[in-house]
């Protein structure tokens, strides 16, 4: 009961931030809905059962991704052109696709059968490392080779700025 | 409607609204993090499939997606502020290069 | 030997490759000895061919192969030699081999002597195949040959564009001509079923002709004489070509090629027999380019000039025989023209050589004990072609004069009486031509009088063998000779009684001619100017050519350019043509310009297209199961 009720609070307050960050002008603004949104799904996902999940959903996509997000915001001026018209001159083409992609999906999705079974899985973290390092071991190295490949475009990258500076 | 439909749909509408995002707003700071909501949607669809039929190697791939996202994120930033720094804007109205 | 035709034909054309080919770099005593010795030896052969033939009295036939057969047609490639092609043969390559070996001396130092010889052994080749021909597609094939050689040596020194040009209008007025000989070929094939000449004149001389007009065959078989041969209307492109080496003029615009016009009226005799009309027409049109001709050959200036209008008027002569059905007599004529024609031609270019260049008899004079061998020959011949008897033209130009008059095939008394105002004419400017250029005063410049030197032994033994043939040729009775084939047309009896007074006559206006000339231009020179004083607008109007060139440049090549500029060019080629093209690229160019609006370089305007792309393949999937 309780359970449900949460679940939806969840789920709007997700919507409601995705929401907000399509409307808010100042980019602080919709970092902050955004971060709202992602600790709603991170609910959303404690709820489920799926912990492993919600505590990364915190750990790297809020407290990594979105820090990283607001600190770029604190460092460029961002009253530009694109604060004082923020939308392009897609909108409402925009919306409407919007609209049709949803709706499409939303359609197929409940014209689908209902999910056979309600099999409540739950994953601990025992479960999860037990697969993932077993069974998706080389997933998991390409990925680190993955992010050493992006820290040494990161440094790249910052290095071909400092050469054009100066 | 049971719980999975209610979260797949919710993850197609953060989906959708994440690309309509990119569409329509001009600022690119904001697109980028459009895109991050893109991601959380099809997590959430991931995660939920993954839980009603009790397969682990949904969250796997989840966990993935973190990581992709992260490194992502990380290049797309440094990338996003030389190309500002040399436009003067953050506006992408201005980044048309390709205009054939 | 077992093929002697295709050996005389042959020959020149091995000639020309070896010349053609090699003779460049051969050298110019390797050049002659091919170039005239090849020749020689076709005459050689031919002469043999002429003692069989007598021998025997039966033509030689030479079947060479079959050119195609197809669907009940076959074209044959033959050659046949009878006595009118002995004629012929015997005149092409004996005067021919004669210019070959005159050309020696003549084109000693020029740069392209290899390629005339090549050019001249060439000619030869289809002259030959013209004369010895069976049917009339190989006739047609050597009339077209000689047209193109004739082009190439009147352009010989083609870096002067005069000289080009007068080669280019002796081939088109030649084409237009062809023209009217293609469509007498095709009415003659539909009718008749072969275009082989004996059977063509076997079918129209027999009891049951078939079913085609005669006279419109005969006409149009005409006109291709009128082109070849130099008659009126087409009769421009033969002063013109003049600018041609001498040699040239006397070989092809003299002796032979002019002469393959009625050569091929004259073979094609049954169907001028069965068509008054076009005889008729024939006759009358000879005639008036004879009067027309000499007429400006009065008062021409270039020794070479007076010489082709003569030639001219010496065709109209023949074609007035062909007109009456003598044509026998129109050969005869022929062969005496073909002998006094190329030693007067080859006689100027004696006398141009000797001058060093010079062609305006009004620059000459007094050359006659200066250059003996050449004056002697050229008045032989001018005797001849006046009609002095006993030289050969006199004979052959009696006979035309004679069949004029009392032929009962056409002939009639205005024909008679143009044709002797003709012949009066004729005398009168030849002898004109013999005066101004070798006796009175010298009226050469000094440089040019210092020049004057007699000709080598190639040339002026040729001009005295040439000058022997014009003296005694007249007494080989060709007529007689050709009657089993050319039978000669029986005489009006009206007429019968006027045949002695009409020789004395022709005899008498010879004379005359010469003493009016030699009064005019023997004389003071004032004689000859107060003459022109008096008849000034005549003067001009001859002097002009009667301006038929001008007018044939009014009424026809600005009218054709006209149309070739403005609507071919300008509407045919820019408008259509060229619209359409630039209508097309435009267009692609337009729908291009309209389609790279997509490439407007936003990134979020691709993404809403991948976004429509997105929904239409999950509606379709959708659609589709």
């Amino acid at each position: 009961m309780i359970e449900t009720a949460l679940l939806c609070l969840f789920a709007g307050a997700a919507a409601l931030g995705a929401v907000a960050m399509l409307i808010a002008r100042h980019p602080m603004r919709v970092a902050l809905a955004l971060i709202i949104c992602m600790l709603s799904l991170a609910g959303i996902y404690a709820l489920l059962g799926v912990h492993v999940i919600a505590v990364f959903q915190v750990l790297i996509y809020v407290g990594a991704v979105m820090v990283f997000m607001v600190y770029v915001i604190l460092l460029i001026d961002v009253r530009d052109s694109a604060f004082t018209r923020r939308f392009s001159w897609l909108l409402v083409p925009g919306i409407a696709g919007f609209v049709a992609l949803t709706a499409v999906l939303c359609i197929a999705l409940w014209r689908g059968e209902s999910a056979s079974g309600t099999a409540v899985g739950a994953f601990g973290v025992r479960p999860f490392s037990e697969v993932f390092l077993n069974e998706y071991w080389l997933y998991f190295e390409l990925v680190s080779v993955l992010l050493v490949a992006a820290v040494v475009a990161a440094i790249a990258v910052v290095k071909i700025g400092i050469g054009r500076r100066g | 409607m049971d719980k999975t439909q209610l979260l797949v749909g919710l993850g197609v509408m953060l989906f959708a609204a994440g690309l309509v995002g990119v569409m329509v707003r001009r600022n690119a700071l904001v697109m980028l993090m459009c895109m991050e909501l893109m991601l959380n949607g099809v997590n959430l669809t991931l995660v939920s499939f993954a839980q009603q039929t009790g397969a682990t190697e949904g969250a796997v791939l989840v966990f993935l997606v973190f990581v992709v996202a992260a490194a992502e994120v990380a290049i797309a930033i440094p990338i996003l502020l030389l190309l500002a720094r040399a436009r003067r804007t953050l506006d992408v109205e201005a980044y048309a290069d390709l205009k054939g | 030997m077992t093929h002697p035709l295709l050996l005389i034909v042959l020959l020149p054309l091995a000639g020309f490759l070896v010349n053609g080919l090699v003779g460049g770099r051969a050298g110019p005593r390797f050049v002659s000895a091919v170039g005239c010795g090849l020749p020689i030896a076709a005459f050689a052969i031919t002469v043999k061919c002429f003692l069989d033939l007598s021998a025997s009295g039966a033509p030689i036939v030479d079947p060479v192969y079959t050119w195609a057969a197809f669907d009940g047609h076959s074209f044959e490639v033959a050659f046949v030699f009878d006595r009118l092609a002995a004629v012929m043969t015997l005149i092409v390559t004996g005067v021919g081999s004669l210019i070959h070996v005159y050309s020696i001396g003549y084109m000693k130092d020029d740069r392209g002597y290899a390629r005339y010889f090549a050019y001249l052994n060439v000619f030869l080749f289809f002259m030959l195949m013209l004369v010895l021909g069976k049917s009339l597609l190989i006739l047609f094939v050597g009339w077209e040959g000689v047209g193109l050689a004739s082009y190439l040596l009147i352009g010989f020194w083609f870096e002067d564009a005069a000289k080009a040009r007068a080669g280019k209008k002796a081939f088109i007025t030649n084409r237009v001509g062809d023209a009217g000989f293609l469509l007498g070929m095709f009415v003659l094939y539909q009718a008749v079923g072969t275009l082989d000449m004996g059977t063509i004149n076997a079918a129209f001389a027999s009891a049951t002709p078939p079913a085609v007009s005669a006279t419109l065959v005969g006409i149009l078989l005409f006109i291709g004489a009128t082109g070849k041969s130099a008659q009126i209307p087409l009769h421009v492109w033969l002063p013109d070509a003049m600018a041609g080496p001498t040699p040239v003029s006397a070989l092809i615009h003299a002796a032979t090629m002019v002469t393959a016009g009625v050569y091929m009226t004259a073979r094609m005799s049954a169907i001028y027999l069965a068509a008054p009309e076009a005889s008729q027409v024939i006759a009358v049109v000879g005639v008036a380019t004879a009067f027309f001709a000499a007429t400006i050959a009065v008062v021409q200036t270039d020794i070479k000039k007076v010489l082709a209008y003569s030639t001219i008027s010496q065709l109209g002569l023949m074609f007035v025989a062909i007109g009456v059905g003598a044509y026998g007599v129109a050969i005869f004529h022929l062969y005496t023209h073909a002998f006094f024609k190329a030693c007067l031609f080859l006689g100027a270019g004696s006398v141009i050589h000797a001058l060093g260049g010079e062609q305006d008899i009004r620059k000459m004079g007094g050359l006659a004990r200066r250059i003996p061998i050449t004056f002697v020959t050229f008045a032989v011949a001018t005797a001849a072609i006046a009609g002095i008897p006993p030289l050969a033209g006199f004979f052959s130009k009696d006979e035309i004069l004679w069949f004029a008059l009392a032929s009962d095939r056409g002939g009639s008394t205005a024909l008679f009486a143009a044709a002797s105002v003709t012949a009066l004419l004729t005398a009168f400017y030849m002898f004109r031509l013999l005066w101004l250029t070798f006796f009175g005063a010298s009226r050469m410049d000094a440089k040019t009088e210092h020049h004057v030197h007699e000709s080598p032994p190639s040339m002026t033994g040729v001009l005295v063998v040439l000058a022997i043939g014009s003296a005694i040729g007249g007494f080989v009775a060709i007529p007689h000779y050709l009657e089993p084939l050319l039978p000669l047309p029986a005489v009006q009896s009206a007429m019968a009684h006027l045949e002695h007074p009409v020789v004395y006559m022709s005899v008498a206006l010879g004379f005359i001619g010469l003493a009016a000339a030699a009064y005019f231009f023997g004389g003071a020179a004032k004689r000859a100017a107060g003459l022109r004083a008096r008849f000034a607008g005549l003067h001009r109007v001859l002097s002009g050519k009667y301006f038929v060139d001008e007018a044939y440049d009014a009424l026809l090549a600005r009218p054709l350019t006209w149309i070739s500029e403005r609507v071919f060019l300008g509407l045919g080629d820019r408008m259509l043509l060229d619209g359409t093209l630039h209508g097309l690229t435009g267009f692609a160019r337009r729908t291009a310009g309209v389609l790279a609006r997509v490439q407007t370089g936003n990134l979020q305007f691709y993404l809403f297209l991948a976004v429509l792309g997105l929904v239409a393949a999950l509606g379709w999937s959708w659609q589709h199961g």
